[in-house]
């Protein structure tokens, strides 16, 4: 029996009467559609069965049937199917039954809507606000659809976030909103005893400018990839291609297989630029400056890979619904090629030369220690998960692109600290490369970079997709809409699930090791605030044409023109 | 000449300062791939924040005082422990544990500044400086009380230069190999740059300050550091002496300058400790610093 029919026969034995709708439009994806009464009691059954949860989505469907919907999505990562619960509740009464308590990574999931569509989650452990700012007005929730996307609420004085009650015996250290190990508006207020961390409380989303509101009302389908790529300046084409991915799984299109290879190119390369970036700022948190400088050198050479392969360093701009914009040229392989050589070899400097410095184990062994039950609790992914001896990849557990063709390891270790995330990072480079010259040498010769997409996609087909993003999983989920553009559009970054278990992590650490254990799960705030960067620099400006541009990004080191 | 000698001393340790933190930022760029700035951008950075104007954030005078009072103490102290071989003209009226209470009131300003920011940071910052403070100078005071037991006199000359008068001992390369090895908590750069610890707490007790006061202070550590590595020179390295005043000068800032090569390296290719790792380490030098001293006693 595989494995979608055994979870679909479990949950109509227990929840039988509750469960109002079956679908299974893929042989990896199964939509169940329950009584709110029974969410709860179904979720609790999906996690015993082995599901990880992966996120919630809260829908405004009061115009079409007078409810507020709330979809559940769960991943069983051996047996390779997603499954969303769908459930939802009459807009006059949007109670809802809390699983955090059950599955504490949905505490933010809930908080989140509780904001955003007025939601109530009965047994929530702790319903404060997550996103909307502290004077935002209360009965107003962006995301219901008669709440226009430009709203600007009057701001209000004296109004703050109310941080939770220190622990007796502690005083309270204040990292952020503007603290140097954070790079991004946020705040954590950091209990201490001495120097000893005995708990911490976060207020984040101080950047939230509503993507998914502004792509649900105002874009069309093929801008998405676009703005979602600048969710995040690190992992961009992860979310276009995640984004494309549940458009294309919803509306039944199939990519070609040649276009499925170059989005793996496009996803390995923003992978070694990521891995590189952060074994740097790992070093910068632990205060070893040289290690940054040398990553961030190396890690040069992969922006010149992309910017062979896209003609872009960072934010590609290479995918659309059905396919990507650009081709790998054989000239262009044939300097990929070359690239990947000499990068090869100065990462096994870099490795052996990290990897061996004991003054690293100093400051990492036994830092932000984590078991493998808390790890599986929390539901954490990405290199965070793998060091703690998990193997979760989502391009083995739930292939997609070209990955099911292409062979490679995904290093695990059991060592449950920021020590095995960097052994995890630094080795997955290698992995990296290995895919990147399979996938250029098995790639096919032809195919349509980009295939025939309708004038017009069927309406309200829901899509669940997953991509490995270089800190872990990314989830977007899409409900497709009438107006040629999404009616709902989740978008889930690694950051929003590790966040969540960081608290758990810095318990009775140092505080020195605040910034490493924090910088340990790669924390892209932006990914999680789902910010639109907009630069409104006023003032001054200083004018650089694109040569000028170019001749500084391009002048060598040490030459001084 | 040896009142001419004051002056020299510390227009030298004004003047070289700023300049041996540039050839350290210089070293340190190279280590790290990168061009660096030039060399003389430490006096750019201090003129410009002498430049500036004052703010008192605290508004307590006890700020305000800090900067100077530390400044003051690393000027009497160079001063005091000359350059060459001979005791300049104040030399002579001291005894070593003026230097080392000058030194410390050096660090008690700093802590002052720090406590008196009214900033979690710096108080964060001052406590970790109090435990470096505790943990390391004794080193120091290890260094010119062996030098006194050895030469039977508290005075400075026989302090600072025992290994001159005296040659090499046991007690004098055990003692050494601690000075070496403290020398980075000395003048605070990695792995024991832990009580200003950009990334964790903001440069720690320094976080309130700007303008002309942390310039002072910038400067007071700049004179630190050049002071400690010229007394490993001093205390340890005799051999580099020529005769004239001159010459010993040269050669001493030419030992100077390897002393901060070393350091710049050791600097730029060590992460920085925690404060609990790191008083382990400490703990370890000031034993063996006593240690030391109990040889140099038994004579050996």
């Amino acid at each position: 029996m595989d494995a979608i029919a055994r979870i679909a026969n479990e949950l109509r034995a227990r929840f039988g009467p509750d469960i109002q709708g079956v679908e299974s439009p893929s042989p990896t994806r199964l939509f169940v559609d329950i009584d709110r009464r029974a969410l709860r009691g179904a979720a609790q059954a999906l996690v015993d069965l082995g599901a990880r949860y992966m996120v919630g989505i809260g829908t405004d469907e009061i115009a079409r049937r007078g409810r507020l919907g709330l979809i559940h999505t769960f991943a069983f990562d051996a047996d390779h199917v997603g499954v969303a619960l769908r459930s939802s509740a009459p807009a006059g009464d949007p109670v809802f039954e809390s699983i955090t308590p059950a599955i504490p990574s949905a505490g933010w999931t809930e908080r989140e809507y509780r904001d955003l569509l007025g939601m109530t989650f009965t047994g929530h452990p702790k319903p404060k606000r997550l996103i909307l700012a502290d004077d935002w007005p209360d009965g107003v929730h962006p995301l219901r659809k008669d709440v226009p996307y430009n709203l600007v609420p009057p701001a209000a004085e004296d109004v703050a976030y109310r941080l939770d009650e220190a622990p007796p015996g502690t005083t309270t250290v204040p990292i952020g909103p503007f603290h140097v190990s954070l790079h991004e508006p946020e705040h954590f207020a950091v209990f201490v005893d001495g120097e000893t961390i005995k708990g911490c409380d976060y207020r984040g989303f101080m950047t939230h400018r509503g993507i998914e509101k502004l792509c649900q009302t105002q874009v069309s389908y093929n801008e998405v990839p676009f703005v979602a790529e600048r969710i995040c300046g690190i992992c961009g084409s992860v979310h276009a291609v995640c984004y494309a991915q549940a458009v294309e799984a919803a509306a039944g299109l199939r990519i070609s297989r040649r276009s499925e290879y170059i989005r793996t190119v496009l996803l390995e390369i923003e992978r070694l630029h990521s891995h590189l970036l952060w074994l740097g700022i790992a070093g910068h948190l632990i205060g070893f400056d040289t290690v940054f400088m040398q990553a961030w050198r190396v890690r040069e050479k992969v922006m010149w890979l992309a910017e062979r392969f896209t003609g872009n360093r960072k934010t590609y701009g290479m995918v659309l619904i059905g396919g990507v914009r650009r081709d790998i040229t054989p000239e262009i392989r044939a300097d990929l090629e070359a690239l990947l050589t000499t990068l090869e070899k100065e990462v096994l400097v870099l490795k052996n030369a990290v990897i061996g410095d004991t003054a690293i184990h100093r400051r990492t062994k036994g830092v932000g220690f984590l078991s493998k039950e808390e790890t599986v609790r929390w539901s954490l992914i990405g290199p965070v998960a793998r060091a703690r001896g998990l193997g979760l990849d989502v391009r083995k557990d739930h292939p997609y692109a070209a990955y099911d063709d292409l062979a490679f390891d995904v290093p695990v270790v059991d060592s449950g600290d920021v020590w095995g995330t960097l052994v995890v990072r630094v080795l997955e480079i290698f992995e990296s490369i290995a895919i990147l010259r399979q996938a250029l040498a098995k790639m096919p010769a032809d195919g349509p970079l980009l295939i025939e997409v309708p004038e017009a996609l069927p309406a309200l087909r829901h899509g669940l997709s997953m991509v490995e993003a270089p800190r872990g999983e990314s989830v977007h989920y899409v409900i497709t809409g009438e107006e040629n553009r999404p009616e709902r559009w989740r978008v889930r970054a690694p950051t929003y699930a590790n966040l969540q278990a960081v608290p758990a992590m810095l318990l009775d650490n140092q505080f020195a090791d605040f910034p490493i254990i924090l910088g340990q799960i790669d924390p892209c705030f932006s990914c999680t605030d789902r910010v639109a960067v907009i630069d409104a620099r006023s003032g001054r400006r200083r004018v650089l044409d694109r040569a000028a541009l170019e001749g500084l990004s391009r002048r060598p080191a040490g030459g001084r023109s | 000449m040896s009142v001419v000698a004051v002056f020299v001393n510390v227009l030298l340790f004004l003047l070289l300062a700023p300049l041996f933190e540039g050839v350290m930022r210089k070293i340190t760029a190279r280590v790290q791939s990168r061009q660096g700035p030039p060399v003389v951008q430490p006096y750019y950075d201090l003129l410009k924040l002498l430049g500036k104007e004052r703010i008192n954030s605290a508004g307590t005078w006890a700020f305000r005082l800090a900067p100077p009072a530390a400044f003051a103490s690393i000027l009497a102290v160079v001063a005091l422990v000359p350059f060459g071989s001979k005791l300049n003209a104040l030399g002579g009226r001291v005894d070593a544990v003026t230097v080392i209470y000058l030194l410390t009131l050096g660090g008690v300003s700093v802590l002052l500044g720090a406590l008196a920011s009214r900033n979690t940071f710096a108080a964060i910052g001052a406590s970790r400086e109090m435990v470096t403070m505790v943990m390391v100078e004794p080193v120091l005071a290890m260094t010119l009380i062996l030098g006194a037991v050895r030469g039977g006199s508290l005075g400075l000359g026989a302090a600072v230069f025992s290994t001159a008068a005296r040659g090499y001992s046991v007690a004098t390369a055990v003692m050494l190999v601690a000075y070496l090895l403290a020398l980075q908590a000395f003048v605070a750069k990695q792995p024991f740059d832990i009580a200003e610890a950009e990334i964790e707490i903001l440069e720690g007790p320094f976080i309130e300050y700007s303008g002309p006061d942390y310039g002072l202070f910038r400067y007071y550590l700049m004179m630190k550091q050049m002071f400690y590595a010229w007394l490993f020179v001093a205390v340890f390295l005799p051999f580099l002496r020529t005769g004239a005043y001159a010459g010993d000068v040269l050669a001493q800032l030419a030992g100077t300058f390897i002393v901060f090569v070393l350091i710049a390296v050791v600097g730029s290719t060590n992460p920085r400790l925690r404060i609990d790792q790191a008083v382990k380490i400490y703990a370890v030098l000031v034993l063996v610093a006593l240690g030391a001293v109990g040889l140099a006693v038994a004579g050996i």
